[in-house]
């Protein structure tokens, strides 16, 4: 209780500037605890790792109004640019995306891509990066596993030479991969080849189950799809992810993003969400998301029975 | 032909069709029950193995059988009365048993040893249904007005019940809800919300577009031109390109930014909503009153009433059964239109929607697509009502 109207003092205090030429309505607003909008992307690690602030924050007793689900990733950035959301989970290397810095190597480093993005969105968008979870969840291209062997696909080298040489590929992939100078781009200048619109097949959302169902089932053709390297999915549907031997991909390390207003009300909530993070690497996250995507379970309950098995939940 | 000829063709053909609606449902019933009644997939992202109707059980088999065969006899029934209450009875009779059997059947399917295991409706229970449905129609359709009421008000009691009794919860659509419940509420009425605020403001907004189509003859063509290009927009393209304007406007207008004007949220979607709903209102405003008849206006000039009596007491409520019709298409429209609100970030039902189209998850798509139909069907049966009421009106 005590922590909470501290954090309601600080917030007014950093206010007051604002408050002098605000109307009474404001100050009656800024006195109650404002709750903290918690917000993701439209896909499942985006409900799981949202679900996981929700509940922290949630036993922490920050009041919380949830908006998981909001969109896709412009959407979602655009949303916490404006103010409509204070916190949501956002990948490293999407930072390359948003700064226009597509072409620089800073972001293939976990380390320095992490605190360039944070530095960077700090001073122009006053937004917060706190520290990323240890796993990388970048881009790669899966092919169903009879036929990568048929054609003897195992890295993206050998993809690329079968693709220049006419092999019938399509690709099923999200309009983000497409677009972004991170995604499709990238492969295809690291591996020289080149795919055109008649060979891919994309998607409005960013989820890989989508396109991952496509190439296993080869929907519409479709026999590669793009997926996350960790998917649950790839193999539970007998689809075997290429090798990224030459790294195309920067480092997609998933981290809270907060508004700065909101860090300065709650300073807690970095030591809050770091140990749950510090706990979510590579296979704890496909595990999870498998949970959700293949077992059909509740992204809540899957989000709380993690955090009560490692006492971070009563 | 004499009449005694044709009183005999008649006495010769005893099986007469009487009602070629009920023969094509009880046809199209027959044909789609051979497919999967049931499919059973090891999770949620795998494909299913088929499970027809007639291997679900003896009895089930029995009751389904019985009820295609009523519908089918219903075709051949004479009597308007029995022919009515045989299709409504054998559609209720569908419905309901439907629902039963899938929900039984699909509990017996479950399987401790594998949890993740997903039992989704098939072909034939979805063909089925909107078989009963329709028979149900059918049979309501010559009905007195408090019937129809009465019946398929009694008829979603039912079918309400049997949902709620959790008799369905081993079914996969039932789980793709339950695991959504916290929010669903929420979605729905902000689904609601948004297409109640787009019909009203398009409402007002169509005013003076209607008054300027109809009493200045320059304005109409232009009026209409624009009207009928947005109409043409994609609505995911229109939702989109409104982001980039609004969010200058959020960036340079400090008030639009208090009120909670931005590129994305609930702004942008009102906007692209009343965009799509003003064509249908001012189209049928447009069409009520020009169709007020000239002797009529005549007649009230000769009376004595000046141009603003005329309008308010003599064009408007002739005109007002179109106006409301209009009113009705644009609530139905917007309420499939709010789905695709979802992608701009303005929630709704459409969230439901476009989680499962990226998670695979067919019955999560279901979630948010089933309550859309249901609140349309629901918003033009009750505008249909205050149409009849405004027609019948002296």
């Amino acid at each position: 209780m005590r922590n909470t109207s501290e954090h309601v003092l600080t917030r007014r205090i950093s206010r007051r500037g604002f408050l002098a030429s605000a109307t009474a309505l404001s100050i009656r607003e800024a006195r109650a605890a404002e709750p903290v909008t918690v917000a993701s992307k439209i896909d499942t690690e985006g409900g799981l790792i949202g679900e996981i602030m929700l509940a922290l924050l949630g036993a922490a007793s920050i009041s919380t109004r949830n908006r998981l689900q909001l969109g896709p990733t412009r959407i979602v950035r655009a949303a916490i640019l404006s103010g409509a959301i204070d916190l949501y989970p956002e990948y490293t290397g999407n930072a390359a995306f948003f700064f226009a810095m597509d072409g620089d190597p800073v972001w293939k480093d976990a380390r320095a891509g992490y605190e360039r993005a944070k530095a960077l969105d700090l001073e122009r968008n006053k937004l917060v990066w706190l520290p990323p979870a240890p796993a990388d969840n970048s881009w790669v291209i899966a092919m169903r596993a009879d036929f990568a062997d048929a054609h003897r696909l195992s890295t993206l080298d050998d993809f690329a030479g079968w693709t220049r040489e006419g092999g019938a590929v399509k690709l099923a992939a999200s309009a983000e991969f497409v677009e972004s100078q991170s995604g499709l781009p990238a492969f295809q200048q690291t591996y020289g080849f080149s795919l055109d619109a008649g060979q891919l097949l994309v998607l409005s959302g960013g989820n890989t189950s989508a396109t991952i169902k496509a190439a296993a089932d080869t929907i519409s053709g479709v026999n590669a799809a793009m997926a996350y390297g960790t998917d649950g999915a790839l193999t539970a549907l007998g689809l075997r992810a290429l090798a990224d031997t030459r790294h195309a991909q920067p480092v997609y390390a998933p981290a809270p993003v907060l508004r700065g207003a909101i860090m300065e009300a709650y300073p807690q909530i970095a030591a809050l969400l770091a140990p749950a993070f510090a706990l979510l690497d590579l296979d704890t996250l496909r595990r999870l998301n498998e949970k959700i995507a293949i077992e059909g379970r509740e992204a809540r309950l899957v989000a709380r029975t993690f955090l009560q098995q490692h006492g971070l939940l009563a | 032909m004499s009449t005694a000829d044709l009183a005999a063709t008649r006495r010769t053909s005893r099986l007469a069709l009487h009602d070629r609606v009920a023969l094509v449902l009880a046809l199209v019933a027959a044909a789609g029950s051979f497919g999967a009644f049931l499919s059973i997939a090891p999770n949620r992202l795998a494909d299913g193995r088929p499970l027809t109707l007639w291997n679900v059980g003896l009895s089930q088999t029995a009751i389904v059988l019985a009820l295609l065969v009523l519908v089918f006899m219903a075709a051949f029934i004479g009597d308007r009365t029995w022919r009515s209450g045989a299709l409504f009875a054998s559609g209720a009779g569908l419905l309901i048993s439907m629902l039963l059997i899938a929900g039984t059947a699909a509990a017996a399917q479950l399987d401790p040893q594998e949890p993740a295991r997903r039992i989704a409706l098939g072909s034939a229970f979805w063909i089925l249904f909107s078989v009963g449905v329709l028979a149900c129609f059918q049979g309501l359709q010559h009905a007195a007005r408090i019937w129809k009421a009465l019946l398929s008000l009694a008829l979603a009691a039912a079918l309400i019940a049997i949902a709620a009794s959790g008799e369905l919860n081993s079914l996969s659509l039932a789980r793709e809800f339950h695991a959504q419940r916290a929010t669903f509420p929420t979605e729905l009425l902000r689904h609601i919300g948004l297409v109640a605020a787009a019909v009203v403001v398009a409402s007002f907004c169509a005013i003076p577009l209607v008054l300027a189509a109809v009493y200045r003859s320059g304005a109409r063509s232009a009026i209409f031109t624009t009207l009928n290009l947005l109409q043409t927009i994609p609505s995911i393209a229109l939702f989109g390109l409104l982001i980039a304007p609004l969010s200058f406007v959020a960036a340079h207008v400090s008030l639009a930014r208090e009120i909670g004007i931005g590129g994305i949220g609930a702004a942008p979607a009102l906007i692209a909503l009343v965009l799509y709903g003003l064509l249908p209102l001012v189209r049928s405003a447009d069409a009520g009153l020009r169709n007020v008849p000239a002797n009529v206006q005549e007649a009230a000039r000769g009376m004595g009433m000046n141009a603003q009596e005329i309008f308010w007491k003599v064009d408007l409520p002739l005109a007002l059964p179109a106006l409301v019709s209009g009113l009705r298409v644009v609530t139905v429209q917007s309420i499939g239109l709010a789905i695709v609100a979802a992608l701009i970030g303005a929630g709704g039902l459409g969230t439901f929607v476009f989680q499962g189209i990226g998670e695979y998850a067919l019955d999560l798509v279901l979630v948010g697509a089933l309550p859309t139909i249901l609140l349309a069907v629901a918003a033009d049966a009750l505008f249909q009502i205050v149409i009849a009421n405004v027609r019948s009106r002296p």
